[in-house]
């Protein structure tokens, strides 16, 4: 359940997290069967008359009216449930709905060419994954960055001395910086 | 790398992700409806049966027609209980197996990226909450993979040599104001 793990680091969804929504989920379906229960106990608890034709009439009487109050019993166990269950998908799956939103937002802020902070997720937050790789993906670029801007500005010291000097350095510079790039593809 | 078109989205809290939750909460609804009306039907049809049955027998020692279907009523609540949270359950674990497929993806692929491989399809699928997020993962890499790009072809054209120092030096400086602007 907890796997796949990807490349081998902590779950992805940790199995904690689908057993409680597993137990969350039969405690919400078993109130709901325990109102239907009620309102059927409620409807079906009228005494029966003592004598022979008062049971049989009560009995005979009770079949038009048992669909009607069947329907509208099962009605308000099916509202009952689906609201209750409507609000507990919507907390428990939030744990994964919010990362999820969190990430588009850093993609779309690094898309627009802002500063990209480091993310991190909410205390029972599921697919911390996702945060840790991107992290990794952005703070490698970062790296690569600094390198190329570090292997720039080591050849502009050069300039110090003669003009050929510093023209061959960064010529040198940008042969290696481009090199550096062909990494990636 | 910069977009001018699109702005940094204002930092906020949003609980309901309709494109995730939803199909979720439609999908537990379905399994609650149709239980209910499984249950209905039985239990409608059975009643009707048991009721007739005991007002025909006429001999019975019932305080209430609770009493006639006691039993009856309590086997089709656990038949109704375990049947939906059976469904249930199927539903949140293929729920699970689909948010673990879909973020494994987009995990293998960001770490793929890391290494380099800025090309590959993310690959999350073909609908749903994971497949937009994948292709909002493989349109910032191929943004990046422009940008690198942009940057080595323009290293190589200037190391290549031919260009007055007037405007290598101009270029050079282009190139490092690119270059800062990879992963602010």
């Amino acid at each position: 359940m907890s796997g796949p793990e990807a490349a081998g680091n902590g779950p992805l969804i940790h199995r904690r997290y689908v057993f409680g929504f597993l137990l969350r989920l039969g405690i919400n379906f078993a109130g709901g069967v325990g109102i239907l229960f009620v309102i059927l106990f409620l409807a079906l608890s009228r005494p029966l008359p003592g004598d022979y034709a008062g049971t049989f009439h009560a009995l005979r009487n009770l079949s038009p009216f048992l669909r009607p109050i069947l329907a509208v019993s099962v009605l308000v166990y099916a509202l009952l449930a689906c609201g209750s269950t409507t609000a507990l998908c919507v907390y428990v799956l939030h744990k994964v709905a919010g990362p999820l939103y969190r990430m588009e937002m850093v993609l779309d802020q690094y898309r627009s060419g802002a500063h990209t902070r480091t993310v991190s997720f909410r205390n029972g937050d599921q697919i911390q994954e996702l945060a840790e790789a991107v992290n990794m993906w952005i703070g490698t670029l970062r790296r690569d960055r600094q390198r190329w801007l570090a292997t720039m500005m080591n050849a502009e010291r050069h300039c110090l001395q003669d003009e050929a000097t510093c023209r061959a350095e960064m010529e040198v510079a940008l042969r290696k910086v481009a090199e550096d790039m062909a990494r990636y593809h | 790398m910069k977009n001018p078109h699109l702005k940094p989205p204002r930092s906020r809290i949003r609980y309901v992700s309709a494109r995730f939750q939803g199909p979720a909460v439609l999908a537990f609804a379905a399994i609650i409806a149709t239980g209910g009306a499984i249950f209905w039907k039985l239990v409608d049809s059975e009643f009707q049966r048991v009721f007739l049955h005991a007002a025909i027998r006429g001999h019975y020692a019932f305080d209430s027609a609770y009493d006639i279907v006691r039993d009856l009523l309590a086997s089709h609540l656990a038949g109704l209980f375990v049947g939906v949270f059976l469904a249930g359950s199927l539903l949140v674990l293929l729920l699970v197996a689909y948010t673990r497929r879909g973020i494994g993806k987009a995990v293998a692929s960001l770490r793929a990226s890391a290494d380099g491989d800025l090309s590959t399809p993310t690959g999350t699928g073909p609908v749903g909450e994971f497949d937009r997020f994948g292709k909002k993962i493989d349109t910032a890499r191929s943004d990046t993979l422009a940008s690198v790009l942009k940057i080595r072809s323009e290293a190589a054209a200037l190391a290549a040599g031919g260009i007055s120092p007037e405007e290598f030096r101009l270029r050079w400086d282009e190139l490092k104001h690119r270059i800062r602007r990879v992963a602010p």
